[in-house]
């Protein structure tokens, strides 16, 4: 047992840290760590950035032209990329869709769509959830039936994050309506300039675009846009679904946050109230708790020696931190917290802030983290996971 | 960053899981409490383990192991809800060693790893708290000897204990001293506490005592870290074992003819404890691996570590008895027994809002594991 990582990783962690520091443009990390708005431009700037070097797909082995870093060093690179201040890299593509494809595409698909997805060029959506699939996801409607070398795809996906960007979606729909519902689907890639696609933008509660609904209208998408078999889209799903396993906890941007909070709660002077700072330093151990947790499924990855039962734990616990340092944000602004003015949000702007400039965005982003214990499998969901691995 | 275990750690757990199954039943726990909440021949059976002398280096006649061997040896421990004050002899061990000059150690530490002295901490004091920088207890020197003179609370197994390790204040500085239970010392009452260990109040009336430090806070210290590891590591196992029994329990206990597991508002009860046990195991691991850290790192790290475990004691031991019903709520089954002992942890070397102050008033800029 030990908590220091070891020579190589340490070095590994410098080399990382002098690259970031050196490639990251300060003005992207002045956004990220003061919470303003970014643009697609932004976030596909350090994609492509990060995609020249060979790290956007850091998660990618060898031999798909990935850098084949161990589950340590991907957590080093991550952990490195939050405290500097990097966008979080959108994961649709180098994340979700790819390693799909690497394990079940055939070797045509993968020279067709892996180079796009590490380059940063092509930025793709994910088509899982419907207006009335959610939770249950299985129970998904959206229709794609064979016609001679075509699928002709009905129907309609919604919460797709980042969608409004979206050249290609992958999307699970119903092939068949024979046996269990999961026994019925298949993994289908899009591409979004498709005849028959719209997408709409839902605004939220933060006034943001954040998520859209997009419909599929006789859509014609050739066949060879299938991954793997037909019927099997659910297996493919859920291979997705285990390859996300600490990343999902996002401690790394916990830390990063929390140190935010700090520096937030001693400009307003809330650090010094004891009622305060207990609460910020209760959020401390929390944060040091998940850390450790994460660390222990590292550890447990690493060496293949345990088999921890608490990836599910993760992402309960990682969510309700993100929703609690995002609270404690805006309660450390107290009313200057309140004014809604999204302009103030941009990089830059000129207009008069209501109290001081780190407030503006304060309220909003705790409006948006509450999606965080719904999304990714909702932690009542997460808890009944949790309670089947207990109790038998 | 590696949270394996060596072959030689899951031996030794080995070991000390087939002691407790033996001979640390539920039912010998019972008649322990039963006795006073202490048993000399368990503290005998511990130091033949060789347990009372983990942290005792070789030269000393102990094991030397590390803070990793502690941690495996009380999450077992803490399986069988242990009376005896195990924990003190490591306690005194790390402060003897870290601070005591060379005469004091050869005094103590032999005997300390063979069983043959079981020393304890008398600390707590009425109207100090958890304070460890002062006390009321003071300590004179009179022609080269030291005499302790005070009323310390709360002290385990104190009718048992052959010597202790008091703070006393010197001059305005507390000092530490090792005090044989000889003269000079009244140790007739004593009580068992909510969990069934044995304590009691100590008078010293110008006891004569050996001095193990002048500057004694940061020894005192140390050895309340050490404590609060070892505790940490028993809550652990104790919360393992607590949830355990609650499982088999739902598994088996059957309401509107179904086993009530199969109920969400209980699963999602249980999905709640799974977290906390495994935030106190994580945090365990953390105060473990902290314990051999500079002083200042090594406080902190063990107050956020004991911090997390109040939280997560109490939760587990309270949702435990809930899930239990009304069976959770009577003194025959082992699970009030469990709820209690998890308690009591709480307010041991230092409560939980005593923490989270050390944690809220020594805060850095940075965050996490490495901050």
């Amino acid at each position: 047992m030990d908590l220091a990582f070891t020579p190589q990783e340490q070095a590994f962690r410098e080399e990382v840290r002098e690259w970031v520091k050196a490639h990251l443009p300060e003005a992207l990390a002045h956004k990220v760590h003061n919470a303003l708005r970014l643009t697609r431009d932004d976030m596909q700037a350090w994609a492509k950035i990060l995609g020249r070097k060979g790290w956007l797909g850091y998660g990618w082995p060898k031999a798909f032209g990935g850098p084949g870093w161990n589950a340590v060093q991907k957590h080093l690179f991550e952990e490195e990329c939050a405290l500097a201040g990097a966008p979080r890299v959108v994961p649709f593509g180098p994340v979700m869709v790819a390693p799909v494809i690497m394990a079940f595409g055939n070797a045509e698909q993968q020279q067709r769509f892996l180079p796009g997805i590490a380059s940063g060029e092509v930025w793709w959506s994910q088509g899982y959830s419907e207006p009335g699939s959610g939770s249950d996801l299985a129970s998904l409607k959206t229709r794609a039936e064979r016609v001679d070398n075509h699928y002709i795809v009905n129907g309609q996906k919604t919460w797709t994050t980042l969608g409004q960007f979206g050249e290609w979606i992958f999307c699970l729909v119903r092939t068949s309506s024979e046996g269990k519902p999961q026994t019925g689907i298949s993994f289908l890639l899009i591409d979004m300039k498709s005849p028959g696609v719209s997408v709409r933008p839902i605004r939220l509660l933060d006034g943001e675009c954040e998520v859209n609904e997009v419909w599929f209208d006789n859509v014609k998408v050739p066949a060879e846009n299938l991954i793997g078999q037909e019927n099997k889209g659910w297996d493919y799903a859920k291979y997705l679904l285990a390859h996300e396993r600490t990343n999902i906890a996002d401690v790394n941007r916990a830390k990063r946050e929390l140190e935010r909070l700090k520096r937030i709660a001693k400009a307003e002077g809330v650090f010094d109230d004891m009622r305060f700072r207990d609460e910020i330093a209760k959020l401390e151990v929390d944060v040091v708790a998940l850390e450790m947790m994460v660390l222990r499924v590292l550890s447990a990855e690493k060496s293949g020696k345990q088999s921890l039962d608490i990836a599910g734990l993760l992402k309960i616990r990682g969510s309700e931190i993100q929703q609690r340092y995002s609270e404690l944000m805006m309660l450390a602004a107290g009313p200057f917290s309140l004014p809604f003015i999204q302009e103030a949000m941009e990089a830059g702007w000129q207009g008069d802030h209501v109290g001081a400039a780190h407030c503006a965005p304060l309220a909003s982003t705790y409006f948006n983290m509450r999606k965080t214990t719904i999304y990714g499998g909702s932690n009542e969901v997460q808890r009944n996971i949790v309670a089947k691995t207990v109790l038998g | 960053m590696d949270f394996d275990f060596s072959d030689e750690q899951e031996q030794l757990r080995d070991a000390v899981r087939k002691w407790v199954d033996k001979a640390y039943t539920f039912d010998d726990r019972r008649r322990i409490v039963a006795d006073g909440g202490f048993s000399p021949s368990v503290y005998q059976s511990l130091a033949e383990l060789g347990l009372t002398g983990l942290y005792v280096q070789e030269a000393y006649g102990g094991m030397d192991m590390g803070p990793v061997e502690g941690m495996v040896v009380m999450e077992e421990l803490g399986r069988g809800m242990l009376l005896e004050p195990l924990s003190h002899a490591w306690m005194a061990a790390a402060v003897l060693q870290a601070f005591a000059a060379e005469d004091l150690k050869h005094d103590w530490l032999p005997r300390i790893a063979s069983g043959e002295a079981m020393l304890v901490l008398a600390q707590q004091e009425r109207g100090n708290r958890y304070a460890l920088h002062t006390c009321r207890t003071t300590a004179v020197n009179n022609q080269g000897a030291w005499f302790v003179s005070g009323h310390k609370s709360l002290v385990p197994a104190s009718d048992h204990a052959h010597a202790f390790i008091v703070p006393a204040m010197v001059q305005g500085q507390l000092a530490l001293f090792v005090v044989p239970r000889t003269e000079g010392i009244q140790t007739r009452h004593t009580y068992v506490s909510q969990d069934g260990s044995r304590m009691g109040e100590v008078l010293f009336e110008n006891a004569p005592a050996q001095l193990l430090n002048l500057q004694g806070l940061a020894g005192l210290q140390l050895g309340v870290d050490v404590g609060i590891a070892a505790l940490c590591a028993e809550a652990v196992g104790l919360m393992e074992k607590t949830l355990s029994i609650t499982v088999e329990y739902m598994n088996t206990r059957k309401q509107f003819g179904v086993a009530i597991a199969a109920f969400q508002a209980l699963q999602h009860r249980v999905a709640d404890m799974k977290m906390e046990l495994e935030l106190g195991r994580s945090m365990s691991y953390y105060a473990t691996l902290k314990l051999n850290a500079l002083a200042d790192e090594r406080t902190l790290a063990l107050s956020r570590a004991k911090w997390q475990i109040g939280q997560s004691t109490r939760h587990v031991g309270q949702e435990a008895v809930q899930l239990h019903g009304g069976i959770g709520v009577t003194d025959e089954y082992i699970i009030s027994h469990c709820f209690k002992r998890l308690t009591q942890m709480e307010m041991t070397w230092g409560d939980s809002l005593h923490h989270l102050a050390h944690v809220s008033n020594h805060m850095q800029d940075t965050a996490g594991v490495f901050a």
